[in-house]
């Protein structure tokens, strides 16, 4: 018998879905960086070819509330040869560089961050991690930072090439704790060139080497103690157990919805882990049984970036995942009990392979009460566009408009030029920062300045921000669940640190409406287990609910 | 001759013997010579020393292989044929056959190659070296036949044929597409060729042009021959691709019905059930195609979740345990290399 046809079988399935969805209103993203002042360039290893992969995985973004103002500043991670940057949010639309007063200046290869008020003080701390180690920034009431990293007891005893990260309180104790991804074990000397092995290779180009053919590490869970301190429990806990994944980005969510926050990961060329909780202190990596370890056809995929949100809303979270060229994006969508099945072919997603996907987001851009999605690209390998093929270094982001009726259409090309314009994205985070209820997109560019994605029309949908702060919960609400009711829909959402690629979303959560001019109820699931329900808010603002209190502002 | 490794356990054996002996022993000088890559001063050596121990197999093993290497392929033939044939140890046959295999490839004797290659292939399944020898004879035996089709029948739609395939080979599918053309130009109803057309086609990009062009080469195909599976198989998968899970599903549930063992059939079939919960159906598809093919993969990830869905957990956890199997590294020479990659404690 003949054989198949092998793309078809193990790369793609172009799905041509609906080309031309009449858009209801003008979808059009600016790049608005440079006015906003996010001027600076953040080196990433070499822009022509990259001789090691530490020089390829890159840096991630956040929008961070550091001085409670109520407006989201923005951290920007780089890699060797640069500092991150801390922007203060004027409230003009524009943002002050003020890293050095607030004692964040760096060097190194900075990789992800990730923010969460550990020590429940009200001020939001940040952890960045990096090839090398971890740095702890506590929040010194709103107006810097100390590095606290050595009496939190976060130093490591060896060079880690630490990825993604999240705080997160996974024994539901108030306290927030800590998950570290690792990538692999990697130094300077002892790696191979590119081409010295079959995994320095690229459509024959040499290349850099790995991750395939490099030492894999383990994932790391630190245990907040209560007094400033954490302990890794890697070990007792089983996190440090899989030890055959290279792992980039973290996300952590209820996903089988039993009260207590699972941690997904997505791993390079190998397959991605989902962490479920047991309630005991302990967890147990279930990714393969559970659908979200492979594509549908059990390959392992590169995953790079991950973000989660009720796509249909059938009222369970969803996973979505970024992955390499050639391959397509994945979506799972959750059965219930956090059981899933990859719908990335019948949701439309599976047509855009010549792209390597790093960070990315649902958010409901237009305010119409779904999710949509937008990822941020650019290929591992500068050397790829030597090729003069479809697939480049430097590339247009995605964005798919949620039809809501389970399916998605790209409408990338008309998006504007934020979206089309190419760059060698990695970290991508999304808040809104200017609180006009529509989400704007901060993107971490290799070599590049950032890029500042913000609608140029103000969507037509209603819109509401919820700011949750913890009681007897962590003072961040990470891992607060919210379901909203509004004009008869319900959503979903979670408070989460970490997430997208090595990256930090703004806290608050934002819903899109639509037409309704009321929400009807507001039902908050908190850490500790406490219910919380609130009735009868308005829209078209942000409102921030206290643990047990209900609305203070 | 270049390039052949000995094992290290024969080094082992042999060099401590060597180092005893080298003064005296001029079978062991001569080996070392040899190694060292002295073939001139080796085959002196070593023909010196058969004078004085005429019976000595490796004096006799190791002047036929320096002998080969350097170009006496006729007068060490015999020997080589003898020791592969005779000899009681491996490392010798193995030598001395991977020596044949080169000799007779020197003369085009893929007849007399061939059969000494297999028997390589046969006692040395994972030896690099063995593997090597073997491909290059396949690959020299399929170069000459190709070459003297260039030059015996130019005009013929075979040598577009074959140059399309070389094309594919070489991911060059643009050039391939048009290869095929002509090959169809001059024979139109020869089978396979629309087939392999679409094919190429899909390979080269999935816009909807392409997958429209594709399709239309595998319902050409089909119109030479109805029975073709494959063909119906690939107008599923683009029709999924386009959207159109019903019309897909109707040529997969074709494909699979002129072709019942197709397992990649079996499983598209399994998996448009699957999509409609209908698992009762999925699961004893899935079950055939894993029986089919117990290597497969995809077959057992697909099954795995058909149980879980159909909650059928023990089962379930059985397909995951069979798939962890299959996709634990292979045991071989390369994955030792990894191994070892990863045992390399970086500097810190």
């Amino acid at each position: 018998m003949k054989t198949t046809t092998p793309v078809l079988l193990t790369v793609v399935l172009v799905a041509v879905v609906a080309f031309a969805t009449d858009t209801p209103e003008s979808t059009e993203f600016d790049n608005i960086a440079a006015q906003a002042g996010l001027v600076h360039t953040f080196p990433n290893g070499g822009t022509n070819s990259k001789k090691y992969i530490i020089e390829t995985t890159g840096s991630g973004a956040a929008f961070i509330d550091y001085n409670n103002d109520g407006r989201p500043d923005i951290f920007l991670l780089s890699g060797d040869g640069g500092s991150n940057r801390l922007y203060r949010n004027e409230g003009t639309g524009h943002f002050t560089d003020i890293t050095r007063e607030t004692g964040l200046a760096s060097d190194g290869w900075n990789q992800g961050v990730c923010a969460g008020d550990f020590d429940n003080d009200g001020f939001t701390d940040v952890l960045v991690t990096s090839w090398g180690g971890l740095t702890l920034y506590r929040n010194i009431s709103g107006k810097r930072f100390e590095n606290v990293t050595k009496q939190a007891r976060l130093e490591q005893n060896r060079v880690r090439y630490n990825t993604g990260c999240a705080f997160f309180d996974y024994d539901n104790d108030g306290r927030l704790d800590l998950f570290v991804a690792n990538y692999v074990k990697f130094d300077f000397a002892t790696t191979p060139k590119p081409g010295e092995n079959p995994y320095c290779w690229y459509r024959n180009l040499p290349v850099n080497c790995g991750p395939r053919g490099l030492p894999f590490d383990r994932n790391i869970l630190y245990h907040n103690n209560g007094d400033g301190t954490f302990s890794d429990v890697s070990d007792v806990s089983g996190v440090s157990k899989p030890d055959q994944s290279y792992c980039l980005s973290v996300l952590t969510g209820d996903f089988n919805q039993d009260g207590r926050t699972d941690v997904f990961v997505a791993c390079d060329q190998t397959p991605s882990l989902l962490y479920i909780n047991r309630g005991d202190g302990t967890f147990s990596e279930e990714a393969v049984l559970r659908g979200v370890a492979f594509d549908e056809n059990g390959k392992a995929m590169s995953g790079m970036g991950v973000t989660s949100a009720d796509f249909d809303g059938d009222g369970k979270p969803d996973i979505f995942r970024t992955n390499f060229s050639d391959e397509r994006e994945t979506l799972y969508r959750n059965r219930g009990a956090a059981e899933f099945d990859d719908v990335t072919l019948t949701a439309g997603l599976a047509h855009n392979t010549r792209y390597v996907g790093w960070g990315c987001g649902f958010f409901d851009f237009d305010n119409d009460g779904w999710k949509d999605l937008l990822l941020v690209n650019g290929h591992a390998f500068p050397e790829v566009d030597r090729l003069k093929i479809d697939i480049h270094y430097k590339d247009r982001a995605i964005l798919y408009r949620n039809n809501g009726n389970g399916g998605f259409t790209d409408i990338s090309q008309k998006a504007g030029p934020g979206v089309v314009e190419r760059h060698a994205s990695r970290g991508a985070a999304f808040g809104d920062y200017d609180n006009d209820g529509s989400i704007e997109v901060v993107v971490n560019n290799q070599n590049e300045t950032p890029s500042l994605l913000k609608a140029a029309h103000k969507p037509v949908g209603n819109w509401i921000i919820l700011k949750l702060e913890g009681v007897r919960s962590n003072r961040s609400a990470i891992g607060a669940r919210v379901r909203l009711t509004a004009g008869g829909r319900t959503q979903i959402d979670e408070v989460r640190s970490g997430g997208s690629y090595l990256s930090q979303n703004d806290f608050r959560l934002h819903f899109g409406l639509g037409r309704a001019t009321r929400i009807e109820r507001v039902e908050i699931e908190w850490p500790s287990g406490q219910r919380q329900l609130e009735r009868g808010i308005g829209v078209n603002r942000v409102i921030t609910i206290r643990e047990a209190e209900g609305p203070i502002k | 001759m270049l390039g052949i490794r000995l094992h290290r356990r024969f080094w082992l054996l042999v060099l401590p013997v060597c180092a005893a002996a080298f003064a005296q022993d001029p079978v062991a000088k001569g080996i070392e010579e040899f190694h060292q890559g002295k073939y001139e001063p080796a085959k002196a050596t070593l023909e010196q020393a058969l004078k004085q121990k005429p019976g000595d197999a490796h004096a006799r093993t190791f002047l036929a292989l320096a002998r080969a290497a350097t170009g006496g392929c006729a007068a060490a033939t015999r020997d080589l044929a003898d020791i592969f044939a005779q000899s009681k140890d491996g490392d010798l046959r193995r030598l001395s056959g991977l020596a044949l295999v080169q000799c007779h490839l020197t003369q085009n004797r893929y007849d007399l190659a061939l059969p000494v290659a297999l028997e390589l292939e046969g006692q040395f399944p994972a030896d690099a070296d063995v593997l090597y020898e073997a491909a290059k004879l396949h690959m020299k035996a399929w170069n000459d036949v190709v070459f003297q089709m260039y030059q015996r029948t130019p005009a013929s739609y075979r040598v577009n044929q074959v140059s399309a395939e070389i094309f594919e080979v070489q991911g060059r599918f643009a050039e391939a597409a048009a290869e095929y053309r002509k090959a169809i130009g001059k024979n139109p109803t020869a089978l396979n060729l629309h087939f392999r057309l679409g094919r190429a086609l899909l390979m080269q990009s999935h816009t909807p042009e392409i997958l429209d062009g594709a399709r239309q080469e595998f319902e050409a195909e089909l119109k030479l021959n109805p029975g073709d599976a494959v063909a119906e198989y690939e107008i599923g998968q683009i029709l999924l691709a386009k959207n159109k899970p019903q019309e897909a599903a109707a040529r997969f549930d074709r494909a699979l019905a002129l072709s019942p063992d197709f397992g990649e059939a079996l499983l598209a079939v399994a998996k448009m059930r699957a999509e409609t919960k209908r698992y009762d159906e999925a699961i004893p598809l899935l079950e055939r195609a894993v029986r089919l093919q117990p290597q497969n993969e995809v077959a057992h990830y697909n099954l795995m979740l058909a149980y879980r869905n159909a909650g059928r957990a023990a089962d379930a956890l059985h397909e995951k345990a069979e798939i962890g199997k299959l996709q634990r590294p292979p045991d071989g020479e390369f994955t030792e290399f990894l191994k070892k990659l990863g045992e390399k404690a970086p500097a810190q």
